[in-house]
């Protein structure tokens, strides 16, 4: 029996066996016998167990949706305190029959409800006059009055030539700093500092990039203190020695060659040689000087680049120069 | 009575011509009979005049016209060069010049088939016809870009001889100046010796200068280089006026030729022979002479073809050599040109299919570029 069993034990281990299954409801007929025999019960072995009953799955119950804040929204309400500052738009709390996006042809633009369209854009709906006139209000207690006699901008720039840009940022973070606000930038009109020729070149090539040559301001931005006024401090630190050291000639700037020169100059080249020549042919008393006319004309045809207008220009000088008609 | 009088006077004066000179076809209104260059002015600018078979031949048998042009005078039976206001302005400016200062350098230039290479040749015509010794190099790239033979130079280490090309260009200087030299009779001021056993002694003629450096071709860069020389001394001594005509002058400052050395190494046109004594005669140190240089685009290679305006076509370097110069524009047909042109080749029954707006449709085919309505017209 016990060998049975066994057997039939190691035949339930592998189910994939279809034959073994017959054998075994053949077994439990026998087992039948010897229960009827024996009064002791057996286990039953219940080869396919009876479906539980599911349980049905609850059933939630959603919460009507509210209606659209709008519909109660009295007409005269504040509406700077309904929006008070910039926001996603939100279709409930805008009582306005937005409608935005593309559809089908001859069908209207979808409305404002659930418009990722509308969300998308920045709006300006915080910024209304009287919000801005709320502000405005409310600062003016922090305001003093404007300076007298510096009406105009040509006064400002008369008595302030040096102008600084600084920014501080205010938000609600666990950290009040900000890396943004130790940036400082000092900005001047060139035409504002004293230069000669050689100063006024040397110290083009100290700043480089940081001058523009279109409006005639140096721009001199520092951040790498790490604080505002350490920055401020060295802005203006860089502009003093700058200024003083392009006033200093080195031993080597007189090893300047023309092939370094920025700039054509009439004074340095062979063609001031070869036209003074060209006046002076033949005479051997004091030496004709060329005009400055001509001069001139040859270098803006080199510096500026050669065009129709500057070609007849210096055509023109030449002919006065070589005295034709 | 006096109204009827001059009413009859024009017809009895055409009466007289007629008799006077039955042969002669009434001038149309292209043409000009006007062939003493030096007696063109502004009334003559838009107007065709033709020149005359010996002075082309003398001129120009050895280059001097654009290759198209001389086809199409070929087929013409005639070479017309029309007057045009560039020419005519060098002229003027020649004319008014004091040739006992140094020489005035006028350098042509405008864009491509404007007609540079035929305003030179009418200032070589108005040289010949003046008894100025022209000096002209019909197109300089050919030296560089394609020269018959080269050679390294015997009397100049590391320069590069064009042997064959030279002797070329000294027959050229010979025909143009043949009938000048022997009348001028100019001596060489100096001893010039080639080898152990051939020299030119000072006093010999310059046309014996120039029949050595033909015969002998080995020496012919070498004698190109004495006889400029030897002009460039002759007319600041007064003897004779220099007329300098250069065609695509502006090669001699580009940075590449197509010249090989023995190495396969590329020449620059600074180590050939030929490129100093035309240099030289460019030069302002002298008198009595006048430079006439036309900058082309073509001369240069293709990275060096952006602008067609001097100073870019010239260099650094060039405009340096050349400064003080008068840029001269050579510019596309005016209106009346245009037409001029177009009548023309209708009298040369060039252009045959005639259809109602034609020159209208060819004046905005061509841009009024004369090269372009000149091979527009061919297929016509």
């Amino acid at each position: 029996m016990s060998q049975l069993t066994r057997f039939l034990e190691r035949n339930l281990q592998n189910p994939s066996l279809r034959l073994s299954a017959i054998q075994i409801r053949h077994l439990s007929s026998q087992a039948e016998e010897e229960k009827s025999f024996d009064d002791e019960e057996f286990r039953v072995l219940n080869l396919r167990p009876t479906q539980v009953q599911r349980q049905q799955r609850r059933v939630y119950k959603k919460d009507e949706p509210q209606p659209p804040r709008t519909k109660v929204m009295p007409v005269d309400q504040d509406w700077p305190n309904v929006w008070p500052g910039p926001r996603t738009f939100h279709p409930a709390s805008v009582p306005l029959p937005l409608r935005q996006g593309f559809t089908e042809k001859n069908a209207p633009p979808p409305s404002k409800y659930g418009n990722a369209e509308l969300m998308k854009i920045p709006n300006f709906l915080h910024l209304t006059p009287p919000a801005i006139n709320r502000q405005c209000e409310a600062l003016k207690k922090f305001c003093t009055p404007w300076p007298k006699n510096l009406e105009t901008a040509e006064k400002w720039e008369k008595h302030f030539p040096v102008e600084i840009v600084k920014s501080d940022y205010c938000h609600a973070l666990p950290s009040v700093r900000q890396p943004e606000a130790r940036k400082v930038s000092l900005k001047i009109k060139l035409s504002n500092l004293k230069f000669d020729k050689h100063s006024k070149d040397k110290f083009l090539r100290l700043v480089g990039d940081r001058y523009n040559h279109e409006n005639d301001v140096l721009t001199i931005q520092t951040d790498r203190c790490p604080t505002k006024k350490q920055n401020y401090d060295y802005a203006q630190y860089l502009l003093t020695a700058c200024y003083y050291e392009s006033f200093e000639v080195e031993d080597w700037e007189a090893t300047k060659s023309l092939a370094d020169m920025e700039v054509y100059e009439f004074e340095h080249n062979k063609s001031k040689i070869s036209t003074e020549a060209i006046l002076n042919w033949g005479s051997s008393g004091d030496k004709k000087k060329v005009d400055p006319g001509f001069a001139k004309s040859v270098e803006t045809l080199i510096n500026e680049g050669e065009n129709e207008y500057n070609l007849k220009k210096y055509k023109e000088e030449s002919k006065k120069l070589l005295g034709l008609k | 009575m006096l109204i009827r009088q001059l009413k009859q006077f024009p017809r009895a004066l055409s009466h007289f011509s007629t008799v006077a000179e039955p042969a002669q076809v009434k001038l149309e209104h292209f043409r000009t009979n006007e062939s003493t260059v030096s007696s063109q002015g502004s009334q003559h600018i838009g107007r065709f005049y033709r020149i005359p078979l010996e002075e082309r031949k003398q001129l120009f048998t050895h280059g001097g016209l654009p290759k198209s042009f001389e086809k199409q005078a070929k087929t013409f039976g005639e070479v017309c060069v029309m007057v045009r206001e560039p020419a005519v302005e060098i002229i003027d400016y020649i004319k008014s010049s004091d040739l006992s200062r140094p020489v005035n350098r006028f350098v042509l230039h405008g864009d491509d088939g404007c007609g540079k290479s035929l305003t030179l040749a009418h200032v070589l015509h108005y040289g010949l016809q003046n008894e100025f010794v022209l000096v002209h190099v019909p197109w300089v790239p050919n030296w560089f870009k394609r020269p018959k033979e080269t050679a390294n130079s015997s009397t100049h280490e590391g320069f590069i001889d064009l042997p064959f090309d030279s002797a070329a260009w000294l027959i050229h200087f010979k025909t143009q100046n043949a009938n000048l030299l022997p009348k001028l009779n100019l001596k060489t001021t100096k001893d010039y010796v080639w080898s152990k056993r051939e020299t030119t002694p000072a006093g010999s003629t310059l046309l014996e200068l120039i029949e050595h450096g033909i015969n002998r071709v080995k020496f012919a860069s070498d004698a190109i280089t004495a006889l400029l020389s030897e002009l460039k001394q002759h007319s600041t001594d007064g003897k004779c006026k220099v007329m300098v005509g250069i065609d695509g002058y502006n090669a001699f400052f580009h940075d590449k030729t197509r010249i090989l050395t023995e190495n396969k190494a590329k020449v620059t046109p600074d180590k050939v022979t030929l490129t100093k004594p035309f240099l030289d005669i460019t030069n302002y140190d002298w008198t009595n002479g006048v430079c006439i240089l036309a900058v082309d685009r073509i001369a240069l290679t293709e990275e060096r073809m952006e602008s067609s305006l001097p100073r870019y076509q010239l260099g650094k370097e060039g405009f340096e050599h050349c400064d003080p110069f008068i840029p001269i524009k050579v510019e596309n047909y005016s209106e009346e040109e245009f037409e001029n042109c177009i009548a023309y080749y209708l009298d040369r029954r060039w252009i045959q299919n005639v259809t109602e707006g034609f020159d209208n449709e060819l004046k905005h085919l061509s841009a009024k570029n004369p090269y372009n309505l000149m091979s527009v017209c061919a297929p016509l």
